[in-house]
């Protein structure tokens, strides 16, 4: 039984994990995901890939969408980025996978700056709008240039570590889901920097962040580039999980996708981006796990398909209705339960 | 400080959700009660978004010949099971549902609803080596036997449907202008640099090609374009419907005399008839047999005794899809081989002058990826029917 938590210092204040309690979880949270793999089928590790990839571009758009308040719908392009520059480095000069991820990082992170430019003039909807435009001319730059293979697009051979192909699930959970933790890691501590609080001061009042000093151009950019250096890498992750990059792959919709995660997940929250991209991955399997219980077979999978995307929608909009704030805030309220257990419930 | 506390009706909301997941997350573990001599048919089949309308077809011409084969004692006595999934024409839920069937039953024989999804599963089951698999794609890629072993088209690929199409015009008309207009994507542009280098083969020449969004709706500058040009033939490619109708409605308004043309799916009836009158004529490439056919074919007697009502052109391509994969399981089962992917598709390859029962009219032969026959059809707007315009035509 714990009742609150008591800080008494600023840095404890500050810390990255606050509780005993929390590290503890976080330790067993760890355990779980290093074993996952020695239980899990081929399908569940295959979702755990998807869901860590997704994981890692979420949280890039919650630096910018959640954290420093510009919306962006060009997450996928940006992912489409740092997928192909994997892609070209991996098939033409055969480079280490870790160098090929940080390239596909940075190159995004460029097209994410060059992208931001507009976004001390614009705002809001005009500055979605201007993502938008950006995604466009990704796909068309995917489409017509040569080094990215055409329409075709670009087939790659696995990634390899100490001399072992990451071909199957299994062996690219070990690639992927350590990146993202990585990333998270990351993501977690930037806030508790400088960076970090000027990011959340320009999303408060732009006008007051300037006033206080914090070059808005300046930041705001960075904000657009690390946002992007996230989905490069996430992209990158993409490229070695599915080994196809098309022009085809990273389609507006993935960007609304990212979007749907933080917003259902809670924007301006670490967890909130977890939990929304969980949800927004795991959920319609789910769902189709639990078609699969009923009884009736192919017949019935004709009739029940359009009837999961249905309650998949309507689980979002419940969410959107019910808890503004997202899962994130629903977790909190379950933690507040349990912190205050058994005296106030 | 009040804090707000989780209320009752919150709580069982939550916990109801957490039962219902829990209860999902534990049915897969418990692998499905398989027979050892069952032949399985996985598939990946889009029955929601925007392919829909094909995946419902493909599934039931799979369950219908599925169900022909158990009526009739299955393949040496084996049963044959077919577990479909919706992917919604994704290629990660595809995926997705590829790692879950696969994990979950022996999967011998697997149907594929797109070319990103054959392209991304190519090396899973190069290294898996025990399945064979087809599917909705006809992407000219997908066409190569050493890139991919142990998957095959059902018909004849983008590329080979335009061969079609040209080697039927060079007939009717020598020395004829063909337009190719196509859709910018993968699916539009695969054939068109490969059939630009045919039709000049066969002495015709391009004077034109123009590319559009799919699905684009205003084509006025394109038409007129178009016009200039004075095409004998237009060839559409990568479109199902849009922007067809609009492009031969204002072609026509503007005296344009081209004949216009269509390739696999765009050539449903149920697709052509909602053209309108103006597409009275309008011709296209069919690898398959219509369903309201009246040549000899008792294979479709049969589909017709079973399902009265009109079934798409989808569904014959599921149907012909599922005979294929049983026609080669049988092949090895007879040669005392196991059901693996090498197998299997050596055993499909084995094909020579195979009778489809009329599905497609020429006996046919399988010697690499793809089927490269097709034949003419031309739409009879009042008839509301597909009519053959030409033989069968082999490449």
């Amino acid at each position: 039984m714990r009742i609150g938590t008591l800080k008494e210092s600023y840095t404890a204040d500050a810390a990255l994990f606050d509780s005993r309690t929390q590290k503890i979880w976080l330790a067993i949270a760890s355990m779980l995901l290093m074993l996952f793999p020695f239980v899990a089928s081929d399908y569940w590790l295959y979702l755990a890939c998807l869901v860590a990839i997704h994981v890692a571009s979420t949280t890039g758009l919650n630096i910018l969408t959640g954290y420093t308040g510009l919306v962006s719908l060009g997450q996928a392009a940006f992912m489409g980025l740092g997928a192909y520059t994997v892609a070209i480095l991996q098939t033409r000069w055969g480079t280490p996978f870790a160098l090929n991820l940080l390239a596909g990082g940075l190159v995004a992170m460029v097209g994410g700056i060059i992208v931001g430019i507009p976004s001390l003039r614009v705002k809001g909807l005009y500055l979605a709008i201007a993502t938008i435009a950006a995604s466009f001319i990704a796909h068309f730059l995917f489409a017509n240039l040569k080094i990215t293979g055409g329409t075709a697009g670009i087939s790659l051979p696995p990634a390899r570590m100490l001399g072992i192909d990451l071909d199957t699930s299994f062996r690219l959970y070990w690639l992927i889901v350590p990146v993202t933790v990585l990333m998270l890691l990351a993501a977690a501590n930037l806030f508790r920097t400088r960076i970090g609080r000027a990011f959340i001061a320009i999303r408060d009042r732009d006008i007051s962040a300037e006033v206080l000093g914090i070059p808005l151009l300046r930041y705001k950019l960075l904000s657009f580039g690390l946002s992007s250096f996230y989905a490069g890498v996430a992209g990158g992750l993409w490229a070695y999980f599915f080994r196809v990059v098309t022009p085809e792959s990273f389609p507006l919709t993935m960007s609304i996708f990212f979007l749907a995660a933080i917003i259902v997940g809670g924007m301006g929250s670490i967890l909130g981006g977890i939990l929304g991209a969980v949800f927004m991955t795991m959920v319609p399997e789910l769902l189709k796990l639990i078609v699969d219980l009923l009884p009736g077979g192919a017949e019935l999978t004709v009739f029940l398909s359009p009837v999961r995307l249905i309650i998949f929608g309507g689980l979002i909009i419940a969410f959107l209705v019910f808890e503004p704030l997202g899962l994130a805030e629903m977790w909190r309220r379950v933690r507040r339960f349990f912190h205050l257990w058994p005296f106030r419930n | 400080m009040e804090q707000p506390h989780i209320s009752l009706k919150r709580r069982n909301l939550m916990l109801g959700a957490a039962a219902a997941g829990v209860a999902a997350l534990t049915q897969p573990l418990s692998v499905l009660a398989q027979g050892a001599d069952e032949i399985v048919i996985g598939g990946s089949i889009p029955m929601t978004g925007v392919f829909a309308f094909a995946g419902v077809g493909i599934n039931a011409g799979m369950q219908d010949y599925v169900k022909i084969v158990n009526d009739a004692g299955g393949i040496k006595g084996r049963k044959i099971r077919y577990v479909p999934e919706d992917t919604g024409y994704k290629v990660d839920v595809s995926v997705a549902t590829f790692k879950k069937l696969t994990s979950q039953n022996k999967i011998n024989l697997y149907y594929g609803d797109s070319t990103g999804f054959a392209k991304t599963i190519n090396p899973e089951l190069d290294r898996n080596g025990q399945i064979l698999m087809a599917g909705a794609s006809f992407a000219s890629e997908l066409n190569d036997p050493k890139k991919y072993p142990n998957q095959f088209l059902v018909g004849p690929d983008y590329t080979e449907m335009f061969g079609i199409l040209l080697k039927h015009i060079a007939k009717e008309k020598p020395g004829a202008k063909v337009a190719f207009v196509y859709s910018d994507s993968e699916f539009g542009r695969d054939p068109i640099e490969a059939s630009e280098a045919a039709a000049k083969k066969l002495g015709l020449s391009v004077p034109i090609k123009i590319m559009t969004p799919a699905g684009s709706v205003d084509v006025s500058t394109e038409v007129i374009k178009l016009r200039r040009a004075a095409p004998d033939y237009t060839i559409f490619h990568g479109y199902i419907l849009a922007p067809i109708p609009e492009f031969i409605n204002q072609g026509k308004q503007q005296g344009m005399k081209s004949k216009w043309m269509g390739t696999f799916w765009t050539m449903d009836s149920s697709t052509v008839m909602k053209m309108g009158e103006a597409a009275d004529g309008f011709m296209g490439v069919m690898p398959f047999r219509y369903y309201y056919d009246t040549e000899k074919a008792p294979m479709l007697e049969k589909i017709r005794a079973m399902r009265p009502e009109y079934q798409s052109t989808a569904y014959v391509q599921g149907f012909l899809a599922a005979m294929l994969f049983l026609e080669s399981a049988k092949r090895c089962l007879d040669a005392g081989k196991p059901l693996s992917g090498p197998n299997l598709k050596a055993a499909l390859n084995s094909l020579k002058d195979f009778d489809t029962g009329g599905l497609i009219g020429v006996p046919i032969t399988i010697s690499g990826n793809s089927i490269p026959v097709g034949r003419v059809y031309q739409a009879d707007m009042k008839a509301q029917k597909m009519v053959a315009a030409s033989d069968w035509i082999k490449l």
